[in-house]
């Protein structure tokens, strides 16, 4: 966890400051319990990102019960968001997650109209006095993904089911195809963009376009299991699962999942407000936090399951680097060459495509 | 054998125009209690906290205002549309082209101190650019005969996509991080605040002045009537030598206008950028208030208020309660039937009669 | 099977759900009444569709139960304004809303739950025939229900008298009503028949597409069912045209996308919808089309 001097973006040398600051507000006291307040992007059932925001939650309740209470707004759009979060203050809440970047902006403006609340944006950019941010480095499970599809793959082509092109999916992209030209430089990927992070029946339209262009390996960065669903359907096509553990939904064509689980960091959190140790802290965890794990590996000999883990565990161990240079542009212009590396907001603001990906930028 | 029949009444009696919002409160009081039982819920915490919390203090009042802003501005406009036999149901799209826009205003002055004058100018910019996109589907009507509800449905599309576009290419915030989004709109490119611990903005009273121009125009002038006459007897305006076409583009350039003034009302005032999913589907929540409304002006307002409040009700029983966004929903539909179930009572008189004499 | 085999093949199953709520919703519309809330009644299928089936085991029943949810729906839509009288916009729209969160509460202990989607039946012999045979008669079961409901409903409206009494109805209520014709009682079943094929392309959705629940899985589709009926000019066989183009489109959009077409992706994306608006564009201007039935969206309450 490092205070980041991406506070500075915000302007004001007060809030700049906020490495040096204690938490705003003394520990609750022992026996009320801590109300916490969950925004979410979606509905709960989405199977995907806001749903395991949920579990995360539940998590917290099991983990400390008594000590906390929760309460969760579901599908807050953009412009319902100050009141539904100002709802949330005014009820109690002393400790609010928001769980989108859409709402990054807006917990900036909220967080500083209360300073006596502690405010987690999932996936912002730049901490404040009382505004933490929170991710997982999602991209080493990408990596794992690469080395894989490129065992697995005959038409040594991968398929990539998209959402948005937001630097989150790009350097996912960028980074599936270091861990697959490490094992064959000759690996090649399609997109297509689906342009929603749920939409069960264009992600299966992608993911059939792709298969019929020759992709036999479908990696998704959508919430939904259809794309996965339907390459066990077509048969020798394999797939990741996204978000939760999805082996049963395709029992011969899933080689792994990359599963989210915020609940021991909103453990961590509730529990830091509960001993008044809360800090603003920029949290961005990878393999080794277990703010996501890889599910079993299935459908792979033992040799590529054993290489598969050799590759997680040097991840977790931070022994392979996934940013590591040289790193060049899809035009050729060098970004850092070869013993350099890059830094984590150069990775969180990734907007190209790495030379060798023949995919046309959006 | 009995059933029941409706006769048109002649007139509605005063005291129905009270008794049939009573009723509607009434079954929904019975659903509630129905249905906050079955769930373990306390059915009278459930209504408080629905009905009386939103508006139970001057902040919650004011979120009303806001919540409801954008959705009788465009009830307004469609009202029109609808009087006149316009079916646009796009004004979702209308609404994201008036914010992109005014919100094109924000971004290509942001950082250089515009003065004054950058306000006004965004809500002429959102109003215009509502409008203009509203003529799409006009000019295909009137020139191609082209169904206005396919064409207006189908352009909220491509306003969705456009805008997409926009904050990920051209109008990117380039301190975002690359994320899809523009800048935060510069103090002067944001709507004021009226009053001290709240969200009204000045958009409300604009809002209100719109809704009693609209009310004026329909009630008073040669216009209205022309809108209301060629919804309801075409014959009868074409001999009086109203122009239908020329109507087409007036209704949907007002319904356009007003939808993208809501569009950069909401932009520049409650989200104070454009991001993707800038609106929460007020275009076509709209068309339940226009209706609700009995496509009047006024009658928009109450509806809008009274939508406003069953949204933000919904949210408070998520918080206050724990209750599922999805119950919310049902919750609210319900509500809906009843009170449009009721309003017929206004206009029509519901009798038992014999099977024979039907 | 060549890429473009394997494209129409997708092409067809992409635009089967649009196509059987279309038809639904064309015949409700040629009685005159204007039902808005093809999503809430197709996402109840879709949930009731998968509910049924997983509690049952059995996907027969899965469909029928979603056709059913479609029907009550409807049933509940055709209570308030043809028993009532009320505005048919305002209550399809809220039936929208409230088949949305009813969905979501009947597939709540569903979400993530696997189940074997509902597999392709090839017709013996016609599917043998090269390039016609696997892609029209190696389907699943809802892509021959979706042709014959095209034929069918052709028939219905333009070969029998009882179509001739349900146009009738649309056309003008009042001598309809006045030729002795029950016109609530015809438009009530035309409503119901509206909401059995939205419940039928939900479930198509949640058993064959992409077989599991999760909440607001029709993502739209019912809206655009709804612009393929105005498309078609109320005629069955455009229907089928305005569905299998939408669909066309998108589909070739995201092959377009995967083969790396140099423009932006929402140009593409956007391509469904105004390749529609043009293809309608064109129809209006060569061939005209009809304005649609003139009784469309009124209340009818008979004067005894």
């Amino acid at each position: 966890m490092t205070l980041s001097r991406r506070n500075i973006l915000l302007g004001g040398g007060a809030i700049g400051a906020a490495a040096a600051m204690p938490a705003a507000v003394p520990p609750a006291a022992a026996q009320a319990p801590l109300n916490v307040g969950l925004i979410l992007i979606g509905p709960v059932g989405d199977f995907g990102w806001s749903t395991m925001h949920d579990q995360g939650r539940r998590r917290m309740l099991e983990v400390l019960g008594d000590r906390v209470r929760a309460t969760q707004v579901e599908a807050v759009a953009p412009p319902d968001f100050d009141r539904v979060a100002t709802q949330l203050v005014r009820t109690g809440s002393r400790l609010i997650f928001t769980t989108s970047f859409s709402y990054f902006q807006a917990t900036q403006r909220v967080a500083a109209q209360n300073p006596n609340v502690f405010w987690e944006n999932a996936t912002g950019t730049a901490t404040a006095r009382n505004l933490a941010i929170y991710n997982a480095r999602f991209y080493e499970g990408r990596y794992v993904q690469g080395v894989i599809a490129a065992r697995k793959s005959r038409s040594k082509t991968i398929g990539y089911v998209a959402s948005f092109p937001v630097p989150e999916v790009i350097h996912a992209i960028n980074t599936v195809m270091r861990g697959a030209w490490s094992v064959d430089p000759q690996m090649r990927i399609r997109v297509v963009w689906a342009g929603a992070w749920f939409n069960p029946g264009r992600e299966a339209d992608a993911a059939r376009a792709l298969i019929d262009q020759g992709c036999d390996v479908i990696c998704q960065h959508t919430d939904s299991p259809a794309p996965l669903q339907l390459a066990e359907q077509r048969g020798n096509v394999f797939g990741f699962g996204q978000a939760s553990d999805m082996t049963r939904f395709a029992p011969r064509a899933h080689l792994t999942s990359s599963v989210n689980n915020w609940g021991d960091y909103y453990v961590a959190r509730a529990r830091a407000v509960l001993d008044g140790g809360w800090q603003p802290s920029d949290t961005w965890g990878g393999l080794d936090s277990g703010m996501f794990r890889l599910a079993p590996f299935t459908n792979m000999t033992p040799e590529e399951a054993s290489e598969a883990e050799r590759i997680r565990d040097a991840l977790a161990a931070g022994t392979l680097q996934p940013f590591e240079g040289p790193i060049t542009r899809q035009d050729g212009t060098l970004v850092i060459p070869a013993g350099q590396r890059l830094t984590d907001d150069q990775i969180r603001a990734q907007n190209y495509f790495y030379q060798g990906i023949e995919v046309q930028m959006p | 054998m009995r059933r029941l029949v409706l006769e048109r009444r002649a007139e509605t009696p005063w005291a129905l125009t009270l008794a049939s919002p009573l009723l509607a409160v009434g079954l929904t009081l019975v659903s509630a209690v129905l249905v906050f039982l079955a769930m373990g819920r306390d059915p009278l915490e459930a209504l408080f906290v629905y009905f009386i919390m939103p508006v139970s203090d001057a902040w919650g009042l004011q979120e009303v205002a806001v919540k409801a802003t954008p959705l009788v501005l465009i009830a307004v406009g469609l009202a029109l549309c609808y009087r006149s036999n316009n079916w646009n149901i796009g004004a979702e799209g209308q609404f994201l082209m008036g914010a992109m826009a005014g919100g094109w205003l924000a971004v290509a002055t942001h950082g250089t101190g515009a003065g004054a004058w950058l306000l006004p100018a965004m809500l002429v910019m959102g109003a215009l650019g509502g409008a203009l996109f509203a003529l799409i589907p006009a000019l295909l009507k009137t020139r191609f005969g082209a169904n206005e509800i396919l064409t207006s449905l189908m352009l909220v599309y491509v306003a969705e996509l456009l805008l997409d576009w926009l904050v990920r290419g051209p109008w990117r915030d380039p301190q975002g991080f690359n994320m899809p989004q523009t800048v935060v709109f510069a103090p002067e490119a944001t709507i004021p605040l009226l009053m001290e611990g709240g969200r009204l903005n000045l958009g409300t009273p604009i809002m209100l002045l719109v809704v009693v121009l609209a009310a004026l125009l329909v009630a008073r002038t040669l216009k209205g009537f022309e809108i209301t006459l060629v919804g309801e007897a075409p014959r009868a305006a074409r001999f009086a030598g109203f122009d239908a076409k020329r109507l087409t583009w007036t209704v949907f350039a007002i319904a356009g206008g007003l939808a993208g003034l809501a569009g950069v009302l909401e932009a520049a005032g409650t989200v104070r950028m454009l991001q993707p999913g800038l609106s929460p589907g007020y275009g076509f929540t709209a068309i339940i208030v226009a209706f609700l409304g009995r496509l009047n002006p006024v009658g928009c307002l109450v509806a809008g208020v009274f939508l406003a409040i069953t949204f933000i009700g919904g949210e408070n029983a998520q918080i206050m309660m724990q209750m599922p966004l999805d119950v919310t929903r049902v919750f609210q539909g319900l509500l809906l039937f009843y009170v449009l179930g009721c309003d017929t009572l206004l206009l029509y008189r519901v009798r038992w009669v014999r099977r024979a004499e039907a | 099977m060549t890429l473009f085999e394997a494209i129409l093949l997708t092409v067809i199953t992409a635009s089967t759900p649009l196509l059987i709520a279309a038809i639904g919703e064309l015949v409700v519309e040629r009685s005159g009444v204007l039902n808005l809330g093809v999503e809430g009644m197709m996402i109840m299928g879709a949930a009731v569709g998968i509910a049924a089936a997983i509690t049952t085991g059995s996907s027969a029943f899965g469909v029928l139960a979603a056709v059913l949810a479609g029907m009550a729906m409807a049933a509940l839509f055709a209570l308030l304004t043809l028993g009532l009288a009320t505005n048919q916009v305002a209550v399809g729209l809220a039936l929208a809303i409230f088949g949305l969160g009813l969905s979501g509460v009947v597939g709540a202990p569903f979400v993530g739950v696997q189940r074997e989607g509902i597999g392709a039946i090839a017709i013996p012999y016609l599917s043998d025939i090269p390039f016609i045979g696997p892609v029209l008669f190696a389907q699943d079961p809802f892509v021959y229900a979706a042709f014959a409901l095209v034929a069918g409903v052709s028939w219905f409206l333009f070969r029998t008298r009882a179509g001739l009494v349900l146009r009738a109805c649309g056309e003008n209520h009042a001598s309809a009503h006045a030729l002795g014709h029950h016109v609530l009682r015809v438009r009530f079943l035309a409503v119901l028949f509206g909401g059995a094929c939205a419940g039928l392309a939900g479930a198509y959705l949640s058993l064959v597409y992409t077989p599991f629940w999760t909440s607001g899985m029709t993502a739209g589709r019912g809206w655009i069912a709804l612009a393929i009926v105005v498309f078609a000019s109320w005629l069955p066989w455009r229907a089928a045209v305005g569905a299998y183009l939408f669909g066309g489109v998108t589909i070739l959009q995201l092959h377009a996308q995967s083969a790396g077409v140099p423009l932006p992706t929402q140009l593409l994306a956007a391509m469904p919808y105004l390749i529609t608006i043009l293809v309608l564009v064109l129809v209006m201007r060569l061939r005209g089309g009809g304005a649609g039935p003139a009784a469309l969206g009124q209340p009818f309450v008979p004067d005894r």
